[in-house]
């Protein structure tokens, strides 16, 4: 006998009902997984309290600049009048090596949180912001008489490079970048070098002094 | 603490009730993400969009709809753009599969019919298929579907006795076994 076709297509739709149930069935919901991910984002889209480190940063910053500013008042004859050239020869050594170990003690306490922040997206932006900062200083000792100390220098310019890419970062930026700036401090040997040379030069400023 | 309580202290931003709001939502997110994902990597990137989204748009709620009607609908939304974006990436592989030589016909296996019932849904145009989804597979009412998906009751009607139709014809051959 003929199968009505309603008849047939509610019998088809019960079928189809029943297996659809089936269909992509969910596993239980990975809470805390997404949820880490959504805090995350929630953070680095937020205007996020500054860290701790930034306004430490930005008082180390001024510190810098203070202890280049002591060296050039120091130096014989006071303040710098004459070309560059004898401006350099003019200034107070002792200061370039105070402003020189404030600055590599903070671009140690930078890259300490950095690595240990990367896994947050809201922190690059700050990282980047403050990397920048440092650099401007940085570039100012390689130019300064703190750079003829060989070591120092080659201190200086492999900083340099780890700060302009960290520079370069934005919450957007992939993975890979991450992962090649810590290769990149991990194989310069940033931190236990940075670890090494503050307590030196503390040591020797503070003979000199 | 009912949802306008929750949505008065998210608004003031307190995390907790972030956290809070969330709890209370994600199952149902979840559940009905996943069906439309059929993945836990894709589900979980497009809840997580989800509550991205609630949360930015949290202060232009109104309250028309309940929250977790709300929240449906910008789960749907996501999951429709990401389902789009996913046919056109396998799009562009099978176009690749097709430009190589192709040898002896392959030989497939019979799809049994919860394969074949799997593979009917996911060919379905994306308006059926969500429809089909929260009514068939989810439980959600008519009146539901339409606020999440911002149709008509009919329209949702009409969407799923098409869809039934096309599922249909998709397994014909199983009906006449």
């Amino acid at each position: 006998m003929a199968m009505d076709s309603d008849q047939h297509d509610e019998q088809m739709d019960q079928r189809i009902r029943e297996l659809a149930r089936s269909f992509n069935p969910p596993p239980p919901a990975p809470r805390e997984v997404m949820w880490r991910a959504i805090a995350a984002r929630r953070v680095a889209t937020r205007p996020a309290p500054q860290p701790r480190w930034v306004p430490w940063a930005a008082a180390a910053g001024v510190l810098l600049a203070f202890g280049i500013g002591i060296g050039r008042i120091s130096a014989p004859g006071g303040p710098a009048r004459g070309t560059a050239s004898t401006e350099v020869r003019r200034v107070n050594p002792t200061a370039y090596r105070m402003a020189t170990l404030e600055h590599l003690a903070r671009a140690e306490a930078f890259l300490t949180l950095f690595r240990a922040s990367l896994e947050r997206p809201g922190d690059r932006r700050l990282a980047s912001a403050t990397a920048r900062q440092l650099l401007a200083g940085n570039r100012l000792l390689l130019d300064s008489p703190a750079a003829r100390d060989r070591n120092t220098r080659l201190l200086l310019e492999d900083l340099e490079l780890v700060l302009a890419e960290i520079a370069q970062l934005s919450p957007g930026s992939p993975r890979e970048d991450l992962e090649l700036i810590r290769e990149g401090m991990e194989r310069g040997d940033m931190l236990p070098r940075l670890r090494t040379a503050v307590p030196v030069r503390a040591a020797s400023n503070q003979g000199a002094l | 603490m009912d949802d306008r309580e929750l949505i008065g202290r998210v608004l003031a931003g307190d995390p907790s009730a972030e956290r809070a709001l969330y709890d209370a939502h994600v199952d149902r997110v979840f559940r009905l993400v996943y069906r439309m994902a059929g993945d836990l990597d894709r589900a979980q990137d497009w809840v997580q969009e989800t509550f991205i989204r609630a949360f930015q748009r949290l202060p232009g709620f109104r309250g028309e709809s309940t929250l977790s009607t709300w929240l449906c609908s910008i789960a749907i939304s996501v999951a429709l753009n990401g389902l789009r974006k996913v046919r056109r990436v396998r799009d562009r592989e099978v176009a690749l599969e097709h430009a190589t030589p192709a040898g002896a016909p392959r030989a497939e296996p019979d799809p049994d019919l919860r394969t074949r019932l799997r593979e009917a849904i996911g060919a379905l145009p994306d308006g059926y298929r969500a429809v089909f989804v929260m009514h068939d597979v989810e439980g959600y009412t008519h009146e539901e579907i339409a606020r999440v998906l911002g149709v008509q009751p009919g329209t949702s009607k009409a969407q799923l006795f098409r869809a039934r139709a096309r599922l249909r014809e998709a397994l014909a051959d199983f009906a006449r076994d």
